[in-house]
């Protein structure tokens, strides 16, 4: 059942699925994600920017390197050719100064969803209870206010609906003070395919879905970030 | 943590545990004449109110109390099905030897001494476990005060009569991880006789879970609702398997849970946000509510709530009549009802028209119905009988302070006849006369559960709701 990306991560001693790898995952889920494109040099990145359209993020793939904020490996809010170029030469030069034995793959230039509301989806492994799906507002107050919600894996959409709506975050989903409905549904699909996605894959010991990005109800969702953390099993 | 899985899993044994419950005949391993010893106190109460054969068995002893005596299990010249055994931990795995020689169906080992106090225990604990292991025998236990069973006078609760009170017989079924808080908990329910007429306490858990017990007590008829009290699963993997029973019981009947054990940090590693936020209590939240487990906050709250799903038909909707003769109780309980999700609905113009005909002019007819300080018994049986049975309510909750000098305790008649509309109801009564208690004790007799205060009946019909609820949504995905 285990995924060939995931094979082949631990077969090369990887722990952590690259972010294109993380996405190409999500798409054989049926798991939506804003279009990417994997490239090497900022000519190819320019091209990437405008097939999947701006504005763009640039993010440095390796698998050497955690935090990817930490060492300058991303730019965003990218919205012309020329940023293009400047954004490719300042990333590569800040990983070659901060990170300077990473090993670098390549370069990322993914869509940016613009105006949603961003909510985390994610799963670990409990060994009283297996594999456990939590839903949670997203954001840098998370881990604060811990509006969270969790199930056993694999979830049905009735459990889906409500692990939303025992959170605070629904008030947010269902338009709080005028602002507008979310597309609930389209997370209550990311969430039942992502159950059975880490059901499916025992080798991945957590995952993040952070942030999913709720648009307007009738606009999907899409996932933006995806962890996915690997432990070999034997 | 035990690497093991639990025995009952293995599929080997089927489930049948109903010699725990429902022995013909019970050996007391461990007796003893010496007064205050656990061997003592679970001999007499087994010889006082076992309706059953009762075998007592202690190699030092010819006979107790006058009472025969045999030196082993394989001495008994009679079939034995359940044997209590309490002698000293070292002495338990050639106990169960014995038993399982025997041909005993069931044990309940309430001796301690095994891996709860370390490595010693543990080795005792895996010799029995090894015993067992090609035997059909069943095994509460060990480190356990056992089980309780009104019915048939089937107590190994190893506390005196005069330290701990035995409720009456009841449909309400414990399933309690801690002896000491069952023990409690059976104590405080003999003195409000509330009705817990099964109890069971698994301690260090070697064979029967409490899964099993929860799967077993769905099948008892005269269960009518099962409450856990829990401090946490052991085995791993045994979470999916309590999840899973949880829900087909849930179908069945009420089950109430009270986690113990909530704020221990978090064990995982974390190494990504989703771990960081998930504490072990958060998983356990998690898994009740997809199992339809209605969780409690306190042992106190677990039992208010049973009462009322024992006692009450189930609401088909979520509309409150909140019925007062105090305006200050009434406000009280229309705010736990509204946050719980319950609501008040105001009663329609021709039913307030209806009631102001009947009530004297200062009552409020809106819902709450507030009959004031100036009430009488006829008051309320006039609001119940004109609104209760109508489509604009689906339950009541009645608050009758008794201080007030035109209620009598013929109240409770009026009370007890609106039964007749199916439709739940609570009683919020408060105070601390004779008169009070003597109108409380007379509803609950007649299975209306009462509450000292709002919050307490109003979280009660939640509970009520809440099971509607869950048990059509679990039949729904069935079907």
């Amino acid at each position: 059942m285990t995924h060939d990306l995931v094979v082949k991560a631990l077969s090369e001693g990887r722990f952590k699925l690259l972010d294109h790898e993380a996405y190409q995952l999500l798409e054989a889920y049926g798991i939506p994600t804003p279009g990417y494109r994997v490239v090497s040099n900022y000519e190819e990145a320019i091209k990437a920017a405008n097939e999947v359209g701006y504005p763009v993020a640039i993010k440095v793939i390796s698998p050497d390197i955690m935090h990817k904020t930490d060492v300058g490996g991303v730019a965003l809010n990218i919205s012309s050719d020329d940023e293009v170029k400047r954004a490719c030469q300042e990333v590569s030069s800040n990983v070659k100064r901060l990170a300077p034995y990473a090993r670098v793959f390549g370069y990322l230039v993914q869509h940016m969803v613009q105006g949603g509301l961003e909510v985390i989806v994610g799963g670990l492994r409990d060994s009283i209870f297996g594999t456990v799906v939590l839903f949670g507002m997203g954001g840098v107050l998370t881990e604060l206010y811990r509006d969270t919600s969790m199930r056993i894996a694999p979830i049905t959409e009735d459990d889906a609906l409500s692990m939303v709506k025992e959170t605070k975050a629904y008030q947010l989903i269902i338009g709080y003070r005028g602002m507008p409905r979310r597309d609930i549904y389209s997370l209550v699909d990311i969430m039942v395919k992502f159950s059975r996605l880490i059901v499916d894959n025992p080798q991945i010991s957590e995952a993040d879905l952070n942030p999913v990005i709720m648009l307007e109800n009738g606009k999907g969702s899409y996932v933006v970030d995806a962890r996915f953390m690997l432990k070999p099993r034997n | 943590m035990a690497t093991e899985v639990l025995r009952g899993e293995s599929g080997l044994r089927g489930n049948n545990i109903d010699e725990l419950f429902h022995p013909s005949s019970v050996a007391v391993v461990g007796a003893t004449p010496k007064q205050g010893h656990v061997g003592y106190v679970i001999m007499v109460n087994l010889l006082g109110k076992f309706k059953g054969k009762v075998f007592l068995v202690n190699p030092r002893y010819d006979s107790i109390n006058g009472v025969k005596c045999y030196k082993g299990l394989t001495d008994v010249d009679d079939e034995v099905d359940l044997a209590v055994i309490a002698v000293p931990a070292p002495v338990v795995p050639q106990v169960v030897a014995d038993a399982v020689k025997k041909g005993v169906k069931a044990l309940i080992i309430i001796s301690g001494g095994f891996s709860e106090v370390g490595d010693e225990g543990r080795r005792l604990e895996d010799e029995v476990r090894s015993i067992i292991k090609d035997s059909k025998v069943r095994v509460l236990g060990p480190n356990c005060i056992g089980v309780y069973n009104a019915e048939n006078g089937l107590d190994t609760f190893f506390l005196p009569e005069d330290r701990m009170g035995r409720p009456p017989k009841g449909p309400i079924a414990l399933i309690s991880q801690s002896g000491a808080v069952a023990a409690a908990i059976l104590d405080w329910a003999s003195r409000r006789k509330l009705g817990i007429g099964l109890a069971v306490n698994y301690g260090n858990k070697i064979d029967v879970s409490e899964s099993e017990l929860l799967e077993y007590f769905a099948g008892n008829p005269n269960v009518k609702v099962i409450t856990i009290y829990m401090e946490g699963l052991k085995y791993p993997g045994e979470g999916l398997r309590f999840l899973e029973t949880a829900r087909k019981v849930a179908q069945v009947k009420p089950v109430i849970v009270y986690k113990a054990g909530r704020t221990k940090a978090s064990v995982h590693a974390v190494a990504s946000h989703t771990a960081a936020l998930a504490g072990d209590y958060e998983i356990y939240r998690g898994a009740f509510r997809q199992a339809g487990l209605i969780e409690a906050n306190s042992v106190r709250e677990m039992f208010d709530l049973a009462k009322a799903l024992a006692t009450q038909p189930l609401p088909r909707g979520k509309r409150v009549l909140v019925l007062t003769d105090s305006g200050g109780m009434g406000i009280q309980a229309v705010d736990t009802l509204s946050t719980l999700g319950l609501e008040v609905p105001e009663l329609p113009e021709t039913m307030q028209t209806m009631l102001r005909k009947y009530l004297p002019p200062l009552a409020i007819v809106r819902n709450p119905v507030d009959v004031t300080g100036s009430a009488t018994d006829e008051y309320y049986k006039i609001v119940l009988d004109s609104i209760l049975p109508t489509s604009y309510v689906d339950m009541a909750l009645i608050v009758a302070l008794m201080q007030i000098p035109g209620l009598t305790p013929n109240l409770v008649n009026y009370i007890i006849d609106a039964k007749r509309y199916g439709k739940p109801m609570v009683v919020v009564s408060f105070g601390g006369s004779a008169l009070m208690e003597k109108f409380n004790d007379a509803l609950e007799n007649s299975g209306i559960p009462v509450y000292a205060t709002p919050d307490r009946g109003a979280r009660a019909l939640w509970a009520l709701v809440e099971y509607s609820r869950i048990r059509k949504m679990l039949r729904e995905e069935v079907e």
